[in-house]
């Protein structure tokens, strides 16, 4: 080799090591790809995350399952006391701070938080006509997490319009419940004036969505003047009208109708797995609350999660419509058909009553794409007009100064598309008329737990309730140690 | 004067016999020789001969020297030489050549004296492959260890890491699955990471991931050699988990052509079946079970017989073979190995459903291009087809097995497969492979070009370029199938295979049918690597070497799939995208993504050896990882490491050790294998909301940002010890501490980070810390080749101690595997305790009475008799279930032992070989029971509670609200097992009859694999890796156990 060759490759080699040297080559972007860094940059993309804070709404199911499952409605069921273990716990007041379904409850509602959180902190990045609307839906978006978190574990921490880093969260504190409360009605107060009364597209959020939650979050916090007037609002000019019948309420076919004030919408049409509820289109409840290995007519078969008791059948007089519609009793129904004898189904270990859940069941004309029990298309009433007017009822009965008049109007309606007789009652009789009325309307709907709690009724009505415990339920131990431990647990856990 | 006495001092020489002669000083020796060369001069004679090796090949090129003198001759092309002895030399030879044993021989007068010489016994003086050059296992500082390609080769596996399984102290290989194609978990030194644990492997010098392993054909292989400490810091941040350099064959210069010809054939089956209930068993089990409940029993009548056996008909007898060919020689200026061959194997779960084939082909040449420049040139094709079945967990193949009921037939009368519908998650296993079809494709092309050139005698220039491109096509036929009313793999809405209808907008709706998954992804790396070694003696005792040099990594990646529906016929023959038949093409899916990853790195290494005593060596590699933040983006690996030849020093002379070492190294290493841009938050999470009943699809962000991302880090530290002894016996001892720091890895993070949406994930941080201690010690014993009978062993054993030193504050542990169904975390990350360890409560014997209970200090909410006392770990008085008071450590999936025991014994033509692999005191969770009332059961539920005084052992059976099901030791199994991996009886058939055949030389052998297995554990294979990472490890959902094979086989050389 001469030395030409050698300078050569000298020359070379230098080339090498020095390219070592160039940071830029490590500069990589991903290629072909929009992340979270550079987002925000056309009207389409603030749509695009709008559409991702929605999503979280489709977690409701669990609020179907605690909601009843703690109250006096109804027990856990399921296939085993280990299944699900967590809704047995709930079930018994034995539930503490390691609880697999309340800590989705904690994480699924801070996730959508975080999601109206990313479009709020990035809402000035540009201007475009309708941005209002968005940031107006975003908004009531963030109010109904903090919502469901509030009813669940009291002062929750208020992560607002940012994005936090892994850093941030030991110095979070939790904020009081009434922060919490005052967070949800101010960002409600300003979705509404944004807001048009009735959305062009179904399934948006719209002035009476956010006009009802805002009356029923005052209700939740005792505010009864504010809570009053503002469903008057709604009453009088959303021109929301019950349905005529009760007995298909629940059915897919009677969804977005006259009734509905706003409704979590799902899709029959896209699978999921059991390992991810929460990334489901279709609502887990009515699989999930279906007849265990039913094979008949009318229904589908299920997991006989959330069983409604005796106790609540009971409730209903034999001559309300509501009580069939509410509650499916299995074996009377099964002596019922025509081919009896050939209708099977059987007992989860979890536990069995004999009833099933009626509103959120499914339903042979209503099942989703295989894996049935998790595409249901069924949608989750949140608000319905009945609710509106139970409310309303409850408001100006409770307000420092009384229509007892008006709450009389008011839960009569609802009785009376029942054909039930009017009430008549006034003052503490008539709250609890009211209340009992809520019962028998808005049973296997998720609000009776809540109910109860906010009325001061949980300790005489549910068994092994203590007071001043489990009005709220604790914080997940984890994320109190995940925060740094610098959370206070709530008392009595 | 002097003249007088010649007679008589030659007499004197001639009379000291040669040991007499050993006893004398060496310098009076030389002092005689001196004096009396001068005199001797003129008398002299001539010895002549030749050199053998031991297969009776003549050896070129051998020094025959006198000893003492500087006389000496090579010997020619025949092994020919011929040398004079002057009489006054002394009267020995001394022979020498490199590779074989020096002999000294007495010339007694002879004037033809042939030698045959001996190959080394020993390895020491073989070169070993140390990253960017080579060194003697003689000079070597690191922690090293050499397996030879030949006792990989020889077990017949399909992958060599599972022939690798227990050669190498320090390396642990556990199977991930046992279905064709199937990988392993390779272990050096321990679990160091939460994340990937993978060592950094090299085919010729060109990187293969772990996975790409079923690529090699462990025939190919030369040699293995696994860099085990800080010395692979060379590799600077890939070498955290260390290194696993494999070469390919290779030919020998001035070689003929050499074909060869290799093939077996084996037949496969399950090592086990379990014992599991029979429908008879089942009945009466079931009733009580059902009775305990209150619930009314399900079988009237429980003489039922043995029933369905599912398992007799899901194992079957499977077939693998493996055909080989090769050429390999070489000229004076090039030498070359080329070489194809064909590996199919069928599952013996599945057979042909779970199969795997590859064909290979290969180029391996070298050539001097002038006399200062080499090309190398290496190039690996492999085809590989892999058909698998759903594994692993709820819902597979196995799982589906153990759990179906016997009282079930297979078929039912009308010819369907029947429902087993009491439960809804198990579905019949038989139909579930029958309507199982996928496929996986891997053509991958591997090679480098290698020039190197001398720029002068001291300094070489080597330039590399290494590619290793793959495509990877993926295809899945989704059939409409209805396995039973209520099954979540049903994809039909009826038993009529009935398709379900999408609504596509109002009113409108179309069927959706068979579907049909088509995925190809291309990865390309490509890596440029050029390093100066300078290699010079000066002085005779200053050894000096040096590597400096660079490399660029680049690896890219793009992924390209589809998925269409209605596939006609719902027949797998037209499955494909191209025969989607959905009314303008609605129902179709198609996807992309493209990934890019780059490494740019510079390293020197200088090592200093002064009279092959003390040798000491540094080593630092600048690396940069377009993995991290602009904050951390380079990083410094340095290590240092020395050793000191004891044997060599004037004082050492303990006769029967020969070569005597002691080593130390010292350094940090990186790891970088976490996802490309993981310091940015990702936009993938799943933002999907139903708008006008339509799915609406819009964005979320899925990993959470860390822009603050850097190195995790490995601190290794080594002392070893490396033995010759009584020239047949090698030792090597290690001990080593490795910490690693700053571990990559995805933690739960607080849920009010918002990540726990769908499709989100936390963000991947650095926090953590896990340290792994152990020892290693191997043993090799290879008897005198000369002999008829040879033997050789090779024994090693490793300990290890594992242990997580910190983690992520605020986090008090991060969750592993569940345990059952929906069931609790049964393994942890935790601080104080091994990666993985298993948690849960600790039973102590059976409530055997209501009095019992109700006498107990303890408050057992719930207690029953029948039901397990647990150990209240708190000290509280009472067991709570609610949150993980009363848990404790039940197990750890990691081998306190690891055995491997190779052995070899040869006698005229035959040869017995055996490898024994053994791990001892880790524990598995038995996972793969379905704790439903319907699920079969193993049959160690016959020995249940059934009364007072029954048992202390099985718990009540019952429906009802129960504890026994909660994690606990009950569920916890002794892993600890003894397998015979391998053992072969082979036989070299003498040459005359190898001639006969016009052969070269004619093998033929029988070997059996997994034959035998020792051990206490109930499930199919004990033998399990991580399945789901590296917390699931332990965790037994039903694994694919490995094949138990026999098999016949004959090698050929022409």
């Amino acid at each position: 080799m001469n030395s030409s060759k050698i300078k050569c490759f000298t020359i070379l080699f230098l080339a090498i090591i020095s390219i070592s040297g160039c940071k830029k080559f490590l500069e990589l972007d991903p290629p072909y790809t929009q992340d979270a860094e550079n987002y925000f940059e056309n009207p389409k993309d603030y749509e695009m995350a709008l559409i991702g804070a929605y999503d979280l709404l489709q977690t409701s199911f669990i609020t179907i399952w605690i909601g009843e499952i703690a109250s006096d409605n109804s027990i856990a069921g399921g296939e085993s006391v280990n299944d699900t273990e967590g809704l047995h716990q709930i079930d018994n007041m034995t539930h503490g701070a390691v609880n697999t379904e309340l800590r989705n409850v904690f994480r699924w509602n801070y996730a959508g938080i975080a999601r109206t959180n990313y479009i709020l902190e990035n809402k000035d990045n540009i201007d475009f006509e309708g941005k209002d609307k968005i940031i107006a839906e975003t908004k009531f978006l963030r109010a109904y997490y903090y919502f469901e978190l509030v009813k669940y574990f009291g002062g929750v921490p208020l992560v607002l319009d940012v994005r936090l880093g892994v850093d941030e969260v030991n110095e979070t504190e939790r904020n009081s419940e009434e922060d919490v409360y005052l967070q949800i009605e101010k960002d409600l107060s300003e979705a509404i004036t944004a807001l048009d009364w009735f959305a062009e597209i179904k399934g948006r959020v719209d002035k009476g969505a956010a006009l009802a939650l805002l009356g029923k979050v005052y209700l939740y916090h005792d505010k009864f003047t504010e809570s009053a007037e503002i469903f008057d609002q709604v009453i009088t000019e959303g021109q929301y009208a019950l349905a005529p019948d009760f007995s298909n309420l629940f059915f897919v076919s009677s969804e977005n109708n006259s009734e509905t004030v706003f409704d979590v919408q799902y899709s029959g049409l896209e699978g999921g797995s059991y390992g991810c509820l929460h990334c489901l289109e279709g609502n887990a409840a009515p699989g999930f609350q279906g007849i265990r290995q039913y094979s008949g007519p009318v229904y589908g078969d299920g997991n006989s999660y959330n069983l409604p008791t005796q106790e609540l059948y009971d409730v209903f007089s034999s001559s309300d419509p509501r009580r069939e519609a509410t509650i499916l009793d299995l074996d009377a129904f099964i002596a019922s058909q025509v081919n009896a004898e050939d209708i099977t189904y059987a007992i989860g270990a979890g536990g069995h009553t004999g009833y099933y859940n009626n509103k959120y069941i499914k339903r042979v004309g209503e099942i989703g794409l295989p894996d049935n029990d998790l595409t249901s298309p069924v949608n989750y009433r949140v608000i319905r007009y009945a609710d509106v007017l139970l409310m309303a009822a409850e408001a100006h009965n409770r307000k420092a100064s009384p229509n007892d008049a008006l709450a009389l109007d008011y839960v009569n309606q609802v009785r009376d598309r029942v054909n039930m007789n009017p009430l008549s009652s006034s003052g503490n009789q008539l709250t609890e008329d009211i209340w009992k009325e809520r019962r028998l309307e808005l049973s296997c709907e998720g609000l009776r737990f809540f109910d109860l709690v906010r009325t001061g009724k949980a300790k005489e009505m549910i068994v092994n309730f203590e007071e001043n415990k489990h009005e709220v339920f604790p914080i997940p131990q984890v994320e109190i140690d995940l925060a740094g431990g610098n959370w206070d647990q709530n008392i009595g856990y | 004067m002097f003249h007088l006495h010649i007679d008589k001092l030659k007499m004197t020489i001639l009379l000291l016999n040669n040991k007499e002669l050993k006893l004398m000083s060496k310098k009076f020796y030389l002092l005689i020789i001196v004096v009396f060369s001068y005199t001797f001069a003129q008398s002299q004679n001539t010895v002549k001969g030749v050199v053998y090796d031991e297969n009776n090949q003549t050896i070129p090129g051998v020094n025959i020297s006198i000893k003492g003198t500087t006389i000496g001759v090579v010997s020619d092309i025949d092994g020919k030489y011929s040398i004079k002895i002057n009489k006054a030399d002394s009267n020995q030879l001394v022979i020498s050549f490199l590779g074989f044993e020096e002999q000294e021989i007495l010339v007694a007068g002879r004037d033809v004296i042939n030698i045959t010489l001996k190959q080394k016994s020993e390895i020491l003086d073989e070169f070993v492959v140390v990253g960017y050059g080579q060194t003697t296992l003689r000079e070597v500082t690191g922690a090293t260890a050499k397996v030879r390609g030949e006792n990989v080769e020889r077990l017949n596996m399909s992958r060599v890491d599972q022939a690798l399984q227990g050669q190498v102290a320090g390396v642990s290989i556990n199977t991930n699955s046992g279905s064709p194609g199937g990988g392993s978990s390779i272990r050096i030194r321990g679990l160091s990471t939460f994340g990937d644990n993978d060592p950094l492997i090299l085919v010729d010098g060109v990187v293969y991931d772990s996975e790409g392993l079923n690529a090699l054909n462990p025939s190919d292989i030369e040699s293995i050699n696994v860099l085990k400490d800080a010395t692979a810091g060379i590799y600077g941040v890939r070498a955290a988990n260390g290194v696993i350099l494999v070469e390919t064959k290779k030919g020998k210069k001035n070689a003929k052509p050499q074909f060869e010809y290799s093939s077996y054939y084996g037949l496969q089956q399950t090592a086990k079946k379990l014992s599991l209930l029979n429908a008879r068993e089942y009945a009466i089990i079931k009733n009580e079970m059902f009775a305990n409940g209150g619930n009314p029993v399900p079988f009237a009548n429980v003489e039922l017989g043995e029933g369905t056996n599912w398992q007799d008909t899901v194992f079957q007898t499977a077939p693998t073979q493996n055909h080989n060919l090769s050429l390999s020689g070489g000229t004076k200026n090039t030498t070359y190995s080329i070489g194809g061959s064909y590996y199919s194997q069928d599952g013996i779960v599945g057979g042909k459903k779970a199969s795997f084939e590859r064909y290979n082909g290969r180029m391996n040449v070298s050539t001097s291009l002038s006399e200062k420049m080499r090309l190398t040139s290496v190039f690996l094709y492999t085809n590989e087809r892999r058909k698998g079945l759903p594994e692993n967990g709820i819902g597979s193949v196995l799982y589906n097995t153990i759990n179906a009921f016997p009282t079930d037939p297979i078929k039912t009368p009308d010819g369907n497969y029947s429902y087993l519908e009491e439960v809804s998650d198990i579905i019949n296993p038989i139909a579930q492979i029958a309507n199982t079809f996928n496929e996986a494709r891997v053509n991958k092309f591997v090679g480098k070009e290698e020039i190197a050139f001398d720029i002068s005698k001291e300094l070489t220039f080597t330039n590399r370029l290494n590619y290793n491109y793959a495509l990877v096509d993926n295809k899945s036929f989704g059939p409409l199938v209805w396995y039973g009313p209520g099954k979540a793999q049903n994809s039909a809405i009826n038993s009529d295979l009935d398709p379900s209808l999408v609504e596509i907008a109002d009113s409108v709706f179309i069927e959706r049918g068979a579907s049909v998954f088509e995925q190809r992804a291309t990865y390309l790396d490509l890596a440029y690597e050029g390093f100066l070694n300078y290699d010079h003696i000066f002085n005779l005792v200053h050894k000096f070497k040096g590597t400096l040099g660079g490399s660029v990594f680049k690896r890219k990646g793009d992924v390209l799939n589809g998925t269409a529906f209605n596939i006609p016929n719902n027949d797998v023959t037209y499955a494909d995208i191209s025969a989607n038949i959905a009314p303008g093409g609605f129902l179709n899916n198609t996807g992309s993504y493209e990934f890019e990853e780059r490494l740019l790195s510079t390293f020197l290494r200088l090592e200093y050896g002064f009279k092959d005593k003390y040798l000491i060596s540094g080593i630092l590699r600048r690396d940069g990882s377009s993995k991290f933040g602009d904050n951390n983006r380079f990083g410094y690996f340095p290590t240092v490491s020395g050793a000191w030849l004891i044997s060599e020093e004037d004082f050492f002379n303990i006769k029967p050790i020969e070569f005597m070492k002691l080593r130390m190294s010292y350094g940090i290493s990186g790891n970088d294998q976490i996802a490309n841009f993981a310091n940015r938050a990702s936009l993938n999470g799943e933002g999907v909301y139903v708008f006008d009943d339509i799915i609406t699809t819009g964005v979320a962000i899925g990993r959470a940002a860390n822009p603050d991302l850097k190195w995790e880090t490995t601190r290794q530290y080594n002392t070893g010890i490396d033995l010759a002894l009584f020239d047949r016996v090698n030792i090597t001892a290690n001990y080593f501490i490795k910490n690693t720091y700053n571990l990559l890895f995805q933690p739960d993070v607080s849920g009010i980070i918002g990540s726990y949406g769908p499709g989100g994930s936390s963000p991947i941080i650095n926090a953590g810390d896990v340290s792994n201690k152990g020892f290693e010690f191997e043993f090799g014993y290879a008897s005198d080749m000369r002999n008829d009978l040879r033997t050789n062993v090779n024994f090693n054993f490793t300990t290890l101690a594992n242990k997580v030193t910190s983690v992520p504050e605020g986090v008090d542990f991060l969750p592993g595997a569940y345990f059952g169904v929906g069931g609790n975390v049964a393994t942890r990350f935790e601080e104080g305790f091994p990666i993985g360890y298993f948690h849960g409560y600790e039973t102590d014997g059976i409530f055997q009475t209501q009095e019992e209970i109700d006498n107990a200090i303890l408050i057992q909410d719930g207690a029953q008799p029948g039901d397990f006392k647990f150990v209240d770990q708190n000290g509280d008085g009472e067991i709570n279930f609610s949150d993980d008071s009363d848990k404790t450590i039940i197990g750890s999936p990691i081998p306190d032992f690891i055995l491997g025991l190779v052995f070899g014994l040869d006698y005229k033509g035959f040869g017995l070989s055996a490898n024994v692999y053994a791990a001892l005191g880790q524990e598995i969770i038995r996972n793969f029971e379905r704790q439903q009332p319907y699920a079969n059961q193993m049959n160690y539920v016959i020995g249940r509670w059934t009364g007072a005084n029954s048992t202390n052992m099985n718990p009540l059976q019952t429906t009802g609200a129960t504890r026994n099901n909660v994690f606990s030791d009950y569920y916890v199994e002794n892993g600890s097992f003894v397998r015979l991996r391998n053992v072969q009886l082979g036989y070299t058939v003498p040459k005359k009859v190898a001639k006969y055949f016009k052969t070269e030389s004619l093998r033929i052998y029988v070997s059996a694999n997994n034959w035998l297995t020792f051990t206490r554990y109930s499930g199919y294979d004990p033998d399990i890796g991580a399945t789901a990472g590296t917390l699931s490890a332990g965790v037994d959902y039903g694994f694919y156990p490995q094949a138990k094979t026999i098999m016949g086989g004959l090698t050929i050389k022409l």
